[in-house]
Order: structure tokens, then sequence, then C-alpha cells
């Protein structure tokens, strides 16, 4: 997937382990990891400061909903993916954003992040 | 009657037999020498007649009498009574000297019509110098007599037949024989009335005492006691069945003292009550209880009315004692049962509702008090619409025409609000049975209060959604371990351990939607074995709907990646025309076979080395399965025999 390559991607994941993870999936296929943020603070603050291409959120950080932070990104016109553990997600705005199921392998993780930032022809390719 | 025929009449006392003043030497006085003598024969057969009428037993008797104070008295040698009969017909009831054959001719024949006022007699000296026609001389004729009187016999002025006398030759009826004659006549019309009368009567005493025979008869087989007390009420009369019920003889009954019998505790007031009855002369009704022959006490209501004579007079009282034992102890039985249902419904944990067809509340429990917080009586009486919250008023109104018009138990499930009067709507369950009653349709609902089980249920999903997130997220944390580990150096061992990472994940996601309780084997399989369309096609999937248990469904979803991995790498998805069939069959002895088999790959020979994979299949599923696995290495294609028990219900399988 070489057009994704060189795009700035945030993260947003409380365990440490999983935030190393992703951060080496990204890496590896040549994406820069903004943050990782572990906490929902430090989720909006960089959320409504930094520069990004696009952000995976985790749902439940530390208990709270990553909701008000996928609402600021939305509102920045920021495509968003969500890695959850539950299944569903609803934001409260109506608004509707790929999921991808934890745990995820690498090629799930870039397949959902395509699909967040292109559409299908992306995610075809992407696919392949 | 008697009375009157011996003052009313002024005739004479009767004389004994003995004193008789007449001898047949004084009979024997020739005719026509001495009318003073005829004058006296006369008078002493009209005494003889009067002496014999007065003994007369029978109307027979007073005929012969008659019979022969006519013969003698006037002096003729033949005669004959008639009498009208009930269709005022003349006939002969006595006669002397007369053939049949006349008497057949003349039978009928009469100068009056019944019941005439006393028409006066007549005389026929010679029938041959009358008018008659000559049929009618010549019947006289031939009977040998010349001479005939008719004398009306009446009975309270009206005829009521004749006397006949015959004479043989032409005769000259003389006053004194006129006189006679209309005397006996006289008397003999007395004496039939007298008959009459007293047959009359006889006959009313015999019917009356029929009548009173049968009244008696009846009193005595009464299927009730009946008893007849005097003004003291004590026992005069007891019919059969009272007399049973206390073992008393006909004979003993007024000896027999009923107060004796009577129920200590009731003695008392029942003494008062008769005593009342029996000064104020009044109907009453009692009930008590009674010892009766074979010592049992037994509940008797006592009807009893004042009887008094003709005239009057208080003669005591008439009463029926009816045995009400078994009717007290069946209304007692009918009442307890009544109790005992009333305290099963109130005891019951749920809030039961009884309502008729039309669903007006007859009666609620406790607990539907307190479901939907309203008094019972601002519930009795009330439509059971204003339980119902507004929207499904309509349906609760739908579903009790279709209840009513075919009643039969049924569940109406937990999908229903109770309203309460707090405006509140609680979540129920509800469960109806119609009873059929003799007062018609009968609905007894019981309602459950289900919030709580509900609240629970969100609970459980909740925990359960808590749980799946937490193992999701163990899972990913492994995962990132073994990503980190063999991220430079091993990447088909790191993509074979994500695989069954991943494998575990959908099992896990799958228990998580039914709840943790099973997971249809269709479903595992089709998670399990998703690729894109084009492979998709070569894999058939096909079986009976069958339910896993959760360790089950995790077993069998690593089964089938591991399964699936191989035929990728190796077997029938490595080439582009293989072909997998998973098909599982109850064998119905108690066992589920699956079968793997692929066909149209690489030729497969058996590894020399039993890798993960094989161990996994061939050791841990069959422990997880309590069953067999048995792995076939055919040249054609893999297969995979996988034999595990099957039940009923529940168990590793069951039947979905």
């Amino acid at each position: 997937m070489p057009w994704l390559k060189g795009k700035r991607v945030f993260v947003v994941e409380d365990e440490a382990l999983i935030s190393v993870m992703v951060t080496d999936m990204l890496t590896d296929i040549g994406i820069t990891v903004i943050g990782p943020a572990a906490t929902i603070a430090a989720g909006m603050r960089m959320a409504e400061s930094e520069d990004m291409d696009a952000a995976i959120l985790d749902v439940n950080v530390r208990g709270e909903r990553i909701d008000p932070v996928a609402e600021a990104l939305i509102k920045r016109g920021i495509p968003v993916l969500f890695a959850t553990g539950y299944g569903e997600v609803t934001l409260a705005s109506g608004h509707v954003a790929p999921v991808i199921d934890k745990p995820y392998t690498q090629e799930k993780l870039v397949r959902g992040l395509a699909m967040a930032l292109g559409g299908p022809q992306q995610l075809k390719r992407s696919a392949n | 009657m008697r009375a009157q025929m011996e003052t009313g009449d002024g005739l004479p006392e009767r004389p004994d037999a003995e004193t008789q003043p007449m001898s047949n030497d004084v009979i024997e006085v020739p005719e026509n020498t001495e009318p003073l003598v005829n004058q006296v024969l006369e008078l002493t057969e009209l005494y003889k007649l009067t002496d014999r009428l007065y003994r007369a037993r029978s109307l027979d008797d007073a005929l012969d009498a008659a019979m022969d104070a006519i013969v003698s008295g006037l002096r003729c040698s033949r005669a004959s009574i008639l009498l009208f009969d009930h269709d005022g017909v003349m006939r002969f009831i006595a006669w002397r000297g007369l053939s049949d054959g006349y008497r057949k001719v003349f039978d009928g024949h009469t100068p009056w019509q019944a019941g005439a006022d006393e028409p006066p007699p007549i005389f026929v000296g010679d029938i041959n110098a009358t008018d008659e026609p000559d049929w009618v001389k010549d019947a006289i004729r031939s009977e040998g007599i010349h001479a005939l009187a008719f004398i009306p016999l009446t009975s309270q002025g009206k005829v009521i037949g004749k006397f006949m006398a015959y004479h043989e030759l032409p005769h000259v009826f003389t006053a004194n024989e006129k006189a006679l004659a209309v005397t006996i006549a006289r008397q003999l019309g007395f004496s039939i009335e007298r008959a009459r009368m007293e047959e009359a009567r006889q006959a009313t005493v015999r019917e009356l005492r029929d009548s009173e025979d049968r009244f008696r008869q009846m009193s005595e087989d009464a299927p009730v006691m009946i008893w007849m007390s005097d003004q003291n009420g004590a026992c005069l009369h007891l019919n059969r069945m009272q007399r049973e019920f206390w073992k008393v003889s006909d004979g003993d009954v007024s000896n027999f003292d009923w107060r004796t019998t009577m129920l200590p505790d009731d003695m008392p007031r029942i003494v008062e009550t008769m005593i009342g009855a029996l000064t104020r002369r009044e109907s009453i009704t009692v009930i008590g209880q009674y010892r009766n022959a074979t010592g049992e006490f037994r509940v008797l209501q006592t009807e009893a009315r004042p009887r008094f004579s003709c005239s009057g007079e208080f003669l005591g009282m008439i009463g029926v004692n009816i045995d009400i034992t078994e009717r007290l102890a069946a209304e007692k039985a009918l009442r307890d049962s009544q109790e005992r249902f009333r305290l099963v419904v109130e005891a019951s944990p749920s809030g039961m509702i009884m309502a008729d067809g039309d669903g007006q509340i007859l009666m609620v429990n406790a607990n539907a008090e307190r479901l939907f917080g309203y008094t019972r009586p601002e519930l009795i009486g009330q439509r059971i619409d204003m339980l119902v919250p507004s929207l499904k008023r309509e349906n609760s109104s739908d579903s009790r025409m279709a209840f009513k018009a075919q009643p039969e138990p049924v569940s109406l499930g937990t999908s229903f609000l109770a309203l309460r009067k707090d405006g509140a709507e609680v979540p129920v369950e509800i469960g109806v049975n119609p009873i059929q009653t003799s007062e018609g349709l009968r609905v007894i609902a019981a309602i459950a209060d289900i919030s709580e089980r509900k609240r629970a249920e969100a609970q459980r999903e909740l925990l359960l959604a808590e749980l799946n997130h937490r193992v999701k997220n163990t899972l990913a944390v492994v995962q990132s371990l073994a990503y980190r580990t063999f991220r430079k150096t091993d990447t088909i061992a790191r993509k074979a351990f994500e695989g069954r990472l991943m494998a575990l994940a959908t099992a896990h996601n799958l228990l998580t939607h039914s709840n943790w309780e099973n997971a249809s084997l269709h479903k595992v399989a089709a998670d399990s074995l998703q690729l894109r369309d084009e492979i998709q096609s070569r894999i058939s999937i096909a079986g009976p709907a069958i339910l896993l248990s959760p360790r089950a469904a995790l077993s069998i979803t690593l089964a089938l990646h591991e399964l699936f991995t191989n035929a990728l790498k190796y077997g029938a998805l490595s080439n582009e025309a293989g072909t997998i069939t998973f098909h599982w069959r109850n064998d119905h002895a108690g066992s589920l076979q699956l079968e793997w088999r692929e066909a149209a790959g690489p030729e497969v020979t058996a590894p020399a080395q039993k890798g993960f994979g094989s161990q996994l299949l061939e050791q841990t599923l069959a422990l997880d399965l309590d069953g067999a696995v048995n792995m076939h290495y055919d040249p054609e294609g893999l297969r995979c025999i996988i034999t595990m028990p099957l039940s009923e219900r529940g168990g590793n399988a069951c039947l979905g």
C-alpha cells in the first residue's frame, strides 16, 4: 500500500504493549505515528493541536469513552478508525466510522485505515 | 234421622218382638164380614211394616217388609215395587208372583215422569173397562190379572217410583184400602229415602276414611320427618321416618320425650323457641342437633306450625324435621375450599387478577395490589384496561376477544408493560387461564413483575460485554508480545500464531453474541472459513442444526483454523481447482460425526513429522470434545473425521 506511506496517523491506546505493536505495524509500512496518547485528556490535547491525516482510536480509554476525542477529530475533518473489543461504536453525533475488532492483524489494521482514509477503491487495493 | 223417626213423626214407641199384639188366628177372619176387623187387620199390617222398616238394615230389608205389608194389607196375591233408575227409567226392583215376560213388557212403564210432584195413585178395578191399548190389556190378562193399583212412591215430595198391587179378579178398592196403600207408599218412600241417605253417608264416611288413610299413608311414607304435638309440645304422632330416627315404636310415641335427644348446648335455645311457638301459637323455624337412635348427633331443621280444630281451638304444633347434616357439611366444604382457594391466590408470589369475559375485575390478591399500586376496592369492578398502558389497550382488547373465542391457558410472554397507579410502566410477564364457571367465563391472570429480572439481564449483558472487551484486550496484548518477538525474525511463525489468535477471537465474538450460552455449528464453521468469494465457492458447509457449548465452539473454531490454514498452504486451496466439504451428521446413536474432506488438491503424502497443527487437532481437540479425531492422509485429499457425543439437550453438542 504505497499510497499510505508518509501519512501521519494519530493513535490513542491506553494499553502500552498494544500501542507499541500498533506503532510497529504502522511504522513498518512507512506511516508516521502521532502519539500514541494513553489518556482522553492527552488525546483531546493532541486531537486539537497535532497535524495528522487520520486517527486510530481505542474506544475505551482507562474506563472513559473516546467519544469527545472522536467528535473533535471529526469536526476537524480527520478520518477516524475505531479499534475496539466491544464490537459496536455509535457516536452521539450520529457519525459513522469504520471499526476494527481487537485483536487485529497488521493486514486488518491497514485495510481499516485505508477504508477510513479513502473508500472502496483504496479498500480493494489494500485488501489485495 | 233416627231421632226424627222416633219423635218427629209421632210414631209409636218400638215394641218388643215378643209383645207383638197380632196373632195368626186374627188374620184368618174371613173377608168382607166385618169392616172393623179389616181395619184392625190393616192397622196391624201397618204397625208391623213400621216396626220392620225401623229395624231394616238395608234397602232390601225395607223392600221385603213393604212387599209383605202390601200383599197382606191390600189382600192381593201379587205385588211389585219399581224405582226410577239414574236415567229416569222405571225399573222393577222387587216383585211377587210376576212372570219374567210380564216384567219385561212393563219394565220402564210408568204413568208419571221421574220427579213429578206427589201425583195421585191410580186404581184400576177392571182392566177390561179401561181405554188402554189392546196389547196392554192382553199382556195384563194373559198374566191372569184383572185389577191393579199404581201407588206413587215419593221422596221429599217427588216421585221416585211406585208400587203395584195386582188382583186376579176385578176388584173394588175400598177407601180403607186406598188409604192403607198410600200410607204404605209413604212409609216405604221414607225408608227408601233414609236408606239412600244412609248409603250416601256411608259412602262419604268410607271416602273420608280412605282419604284419611291415604294421607296417613302419605305422611307415614314421606321422605321427611313429620310430627304432631299437643298444646304442651308432647309428641302425639311421629311418622315412620321420624320414629326410625329416634327408634320409637308407634305405641311408645306418647311416652317419648324428644327433648332428651337434643344436644345439651342447643337445648336452651330450642326449648325457648318451642315454648314461644306454643304460647304465641305461631310458626317457627329452628335448627339444632339431635341424637338419633345410633347415638350420632344430626342437624335437623324444624319447620313447625300451630294447628287448630275446626272451632279454632289450639291443638298443638305440626312440623317437619329435615336432616341437613350433609348439606351443612357440603356447604362448609365448599366454604373451606373457597377459603383455601382464596388463601392460595392470596399467597401466590405473582399478582393474581380474576376477571370476567368482558374484562371486569372480580378479584385481586395482595401482590396485585402491590404490583399496580392500587388498593383492592380501587380495582374490584373496574375494567382490566386501567392496568394496561394506553398504547397497548387496543391490543389488549383484541387479545381478549381472541381469548374469549378460544379460551385456553396461554403465556402472554414477557413483552408486556403494566400501568401502575402512579403512572409508571412496569415490565411484566403474564400467564392467563380460563375457567368456565356456572356464572360464565372467568379469566385468571398471573402477573409477575419482571423489572428486576430485566435489570439483571441488562447487567449480565453489560458484564459479558466488559468481559469480552477484557478478553479481546488480553488477546491483543498477547498478540503484541508475539508481534514484537517475531517482528524481525520469523514472519511465518508470527502469522501462524496470529491466525490462531484471531480464530480464538472470532470464536469469542460468536459466543459473546449468544451470551456465552451456545453457538450454532453452522455459524462457527462459516465464521472460521471466511475468505474471499472465489475461494468461498470451493468450500461446502452442510449439516443439521447443532448447538455447541462454549468450550466445543472454541475447540472446533481452532481446529477448523488449522485445517483451513493447512488447506491454503498445502492442500485443496493451494491450487486453483481443489474443493473442501465440511459436513456433519447425527448418527442417531448419540454421536455427532464431522467430516472435513479435501479433493482435487495436490497429491497428499503423510507428513514425516507432526506439527503443532495436527497435534492440536488430534490430541487437544479430542480431549476438549470428549471425542475422537482421525486424520486420513488419502492421496486424493486430506480427510479429518471428528466424532463427539451428541445429546438432546446440553452437553458439548446438542440438537439445535
